[in-house]
């Protein structure tokens, strides 16, 4: 995390607390962009076909891979590479969703252990095609911090929040005010309804799968030059992500957007206050809140099964 | 009157062919290591303890139906107690293994809260959070050294036997492995388990038969976790070194393959998933990533082709082959019912024609909806009483309130003079209220006897107590269950059925066994939720029979029928249902002719009134 800042010249102790309160936000904020848009795909495709995609966070690493292959070796411009690389995944999204049909709407031990190797071969093929090493991607943006009131924002970590704002309202706009955005609406809500006044659920079912894996790269592509891009990496961005979208309330999609920036914040704030202890903070908190509420911030929209 | 002594074949225990299978496996089991070269006998050891999680693992998914993808975490618990203990506070071996499992146990009890609140993905991500909580202390914290870990935890010391061998160290995993195997079947195959089978099959129906779910969950947690942390302990034990890498998530997804493909419902079919993965995996260990490829290929065909994992593969090919051969299979037919022995009503301990249940005033809302509004009825022991009101008057959810599962927003229950109203469905249930539902809801995967046995045990959850210590007193207690279940059973005519599972018997077979379930849990007042739906004439007839006999063997019961032939014959008093009120209540021939009632289900039009000129108008809105 970018936690680098020379905070050089403060006046007093407690301008320094309130800046680095400010600092540790920008930083939670920038990562909880990335989040929500796991979470996103993650509810996305969980509303309209009950499938929890555990291979979501290998579609995202595929996503990185490729999106960073295409600005590093193809020298293509990162706007360029990034669209680029969500059209990649969206087409293995295609085929994942075909393989995994039969898996829709069965039982939670089957899906996830089903989409868990899913993610496995996703891995493997990462590594055989990248190698097991990582690799380093440069910041697309090379202007300086902007700095307001102290607080240093990475013009990136701007990028990167505005980038996610823009995606959300997209696909908010397609789900509402397109013919075919409707259409997966109603299949989310009840698919057999939806099959009775003419929807082909099987295509909605692949659109969502397919827009969910591109958001997957997406979110990819944009932590890549923030993290650094391995065959692992997805690993843990799926489950923060997972976990950011059952705090929102699963299925629902402004809390994809509240859970990934709320797991974002508590994530950057338990990492500066408890150093290397800050996944155990987190999940220990996201414990706790989700006993409290366990619908989620904007309770569950899901499959409606009887 | 005769009733059948022998237990029906379902019934009885194992099969001589299946004890000498299992004397055969020992055997094979036992002279294994003198086949097996160090290398060898390293993974058989390594398999051993991945079959020890997976049991836990098991026993915990497969047959609780809770998800756990914190067993890694259990793993570690154990290992880390031990190493800690034995390394740095200089204890013993054994009592540092003993203090380890205590503290797995409490480690168990810590992951299994949240399964009092959470279920299904959502449990599934807190467990694993809480798995990623317990690697990055484990990866941080002083006590543990960090990255480098724990090395030079001595080998366990037992009677002299150089347990520092591999070789040696094989037997001693094996002994535990047995023992678990064997007290983990028979928790599955005795009270406790059935509970928990049925449980993972519905819960509402199991907490209708007096199942009590969160003490149940816990307990499926704890079991997994002690199972883990002998594993943890047998580990520390043997590799005398452990590090955080040894305990990472993407082990405990390994840990999740070997349920799922061995198949996750039978212990046996996780210890052969675990065996199967873990020399797959030694095998492939040097191709790293093409082997990584085909093992994800291999568990999304496992899962997509055979979901009920390499221990159902036989079973699929069976019934191939029984299809191929073009038998229908089953030649079981329904007996006819037997009366019930008759009783008075005076020997439950109430009085014929005395309150049984009294509802006063009783409201329950959903949001906006009042689903019940103000409603208040008595029902007399030794009764039956029809009640009945167009779709949406709230008959179900009187039912749903009474017996707990849902809290009223006003107004009181009292069971024979003792209020029960925000009372939990199993309390209920233990007070003698026994229920069918409008959908049936049978346990799927229990056999018809297992249905009958899990309704038939009245047990407190706490007297599983005795599994630690007394399991000779469970087994005469089993015993004497499925004496009674045989007994019921063919008082159903169900006899024949009892092997089966419920999903592959005729519809009305079904209803008949869901009345026989709730019969079985000896209830004082019976509540049946539309009990003709989707029968024929005959069956209908059969069960007016068997209401009434159930009436007379001393039970009261209350009825939800839309049927109005079957209610006007069976039903001593009826009461009216509409919009959550109560709208007439009397004898049969009263309440059929009460203007109320008339207007509620057709319409004021429909209704000879004075008000004439308003028909037009009330046509209209009735449509």
């Amino acid at each position: 995390m970018e936690r680098s800042s020379p905070l050089a010249s403060l006046p007093s102790g407690d301008d320094e607390a309130v800046q680095s309160f400010f600092q540790t936000l920008v930083s939670g904020l920038s990562f909880g962009a990335v989040y929500a848009l796991v979470a996103l795909g993650f509810s996305l495709v969980y509303r309209t076909m009950g499938l929890v995609n555990f291979a979501h966070g290998a579609v995202l690493t595929i996503g990185a891979y490729v999106a960073s292959t295409f600005y590093l070796s193809a020298r293509l411009p990162f706007a360029v590479a990034v669209p680029a690389a969500m059209a990649v995944t969206a087409a293995i999204g295609l085929v994942i969703e075909r393989v995994l049909r039969p898996l829709e709407n069965k039982d939670f031990d089957l899906m996830l252990i089903g989409t868990i190797g899913a993610g496995t071969v996703l891995e493997a093929a990462a590594i055989l095609i990248w190698s097991s090493s990582g690799r380093g991607v440069s910041s697309p943006v090379q202007t300086t911090p902007f700095d307001v009131g102290g607080v240093r924002i990475p013009a990136y970590n701007v990028v990167v929040i505005a980038v996610t704002a823009v995606a959300m309202a997209a696909l908010t706009l397609f789900l509402q005010r397109t013919k075919r955005g409707a259409a997966m609406q109603a299949v989310a809500m009840d698919h057999e309804a939806a099959t009775a006044v003419g929807i082909h659920v099987g295509r909605s079912n692949a659109i969502s799968f397919a827009i969910g894996a591109a958001l997957a790269a997406l979110a990819g592509a944009l932590v890549g030059p923030m993290l650094y891009v391995s065959p692992t990496m997805g690993d843990s961005l799926g489950i923060d992500g997972f976990a950011a979208a059952i705090l929102g309330g699963f299925g629902s999609i402004p809390g994809a957007i509240v859970g990934g920036l709320g797991i974002g914040v508590i994530g950057a704030f338990a990492a500066q206050s408890f150093q290397g202890y800050s996944d155990l903070v987190t999940f220990v908190v996201f414990t706790v809140l989700v006993m409290i509420r366990p619908t989620g911030i904007f309770g569950e929209r899901t499959v409606n099964r009887a | 009157m005769s009733r059948s002594p022998s237990l029906p074949a379902a019934l009885r225990a194992p099969q001589a062919a299946r004890a000498g299978g299992l004397v055969l496996l020992a055997v094979a089991a036992w002279l294994l290591p003198y086949q097996l070269n160090v290398y060898w006998i390293s993974v058989a050891d390594i398999a051993i303890l991945f079959a020890l999680l997976a049991v836990g693992m098991g026993l915990v998914m497969g047959v609780a139906g809770q998800v756990n993808l914190a067993q890694i975490a259990f793993f570690g618990v154990g290992a880390y107690t031990t190493a800690i203990l034995t390394t740095r506070d200089g204890y013993g071996f054994w009592t540092a293994a003993v203090l380890a499992m205590i503290a797995t146990a409490l480690a168990g009890v810590v992951v299994g809260t949240p399964a009092l609140r959470v279920q299904s993905h959502y449990l599934g991500i807190v467990t694993l959070g809480l798995a990623v909580a317990f690697i990055d202390w484990i990866t941080n914290a002083p006590v543990t050294n960090g990255d480098s870990g724990i090395s030079g935890i001595p080998a366990p010391p037992l009677l002299g036997i150089n347990l520092s061998s591999q070789y040696l160290y094989y037997y001693l995993e094996l002994i535990v492995l047995a023992g678990g195997l064997a007290f983990g079947l028979f928790i599955v195959h005795t009270p406790l388990g059935r509970r928990m089978r049925a449980m993972r099959d519905d819960p509402l129906a199991a907490s209708a038969a007096a199942t009590e779910i969160r003490p149940l969950r816990m307990i499926a947690f704890v079991l997994a976790s002690v199972y883990g942390g002998a594993a943890g302990v047998l580990y520390a034990g043997m590799i005398g070194y452990i590090a955080p890498e040894t305990f990472s998530i993407a082990d405990m997804f390994l840990l999740l393959a070997m349920v799922i493909i061995g198949g996750r419902r039978s212990l046996a079919g996780c210890v052969i998933g675990a065996v199967v993965l873990t020399v797959v995996q030694q095998q492939l260990i040097n191709l790293a990533a093409y082997a990584q490829l085909g093992y994800g290929l291999v568990v999304v065909a496992v899962v997509v082709f055979a979901p009920a994992g390499l221990v159902g593969i036989p079973g699929r090919f069976r019934s191939l082959y029984r299809r191929w051969r073009g038998s229908t299979g089953t030649s079981a037919v329904l007996e006819p019912f037997r009366p019930l022995p008759v009783a008075p009503a005076a020997a439950a301990g109430v009085t014929p024609g005395e309150p049984l249940l009294e509802v006063s005033h009783l409201v329950r809302r959903f949001r906006g909806v009042t689903a019940l509004d103000d409603i208040s009825l008595t029902v007399r022991a030794g009764e039956i009483l029809g009640i009945v009101g167009p779709n949406g008057s709230g008959k179900t959810t009187l039912f749903n309130v009474i017996s707990g599962f849902y809290r009223p927003h006003g107004g009181a229950i009292t069971l024979n003079g003792r209020p029960v109203s925000g009372m939990r469905p199993s309390q209920v249930s233990r007070l003698g209220v026994a229920r069918t539902f409008q959908h049936l809801r049978l346990f799927g995967n229990l056999t018809v006897a297992d249905n009958m046995l899990v309704s038939l045990d009245r047990t407190r959850t706490w007297w599983s107590w005795r599994y630690l210590c007394w399991p000779f007193g469970i087994w005469r207690y089993d015993r004497a269950l499925k004496r009674r279940a045989a007994e019921l059973l063919a008082d159903f005519g169900l006899a024949q059925f009892a092997g089966m599972l419920p999903g592959t018997l005729p519809y009305g077979i079904q209803r008949r066994l869901e009345l026989a379930r709730a019969i079985a849990g000896a209830p004082r007042l019976l509540l049946l939720d539309e009990p003709a739906a989707g029968l024929n004439g005959e069956e209908r007839a059969q069960l007016a029979m068997i209401v009434r006999s159930i009436r007379d063997s001393g039970v009261t019961v209350v009825l939800i029928e839309h049927n109005m032939g079957l209610v006007m014959s069976l039903c001593e008093r009826i009461v009216v249902l509409d919009s959550g009120l109560v709208i007439a209540e009397g004898l049969p021939a009263q309440v059929s002719s009460d203007p109320a009632v008339l207007e509620a289900y057709l319409g004021k039009s429909a209704v000879p009134s004075p008000r004439a000129s308003e028909a037009p108008q009330a046509s209209e809105a009735s449509q």
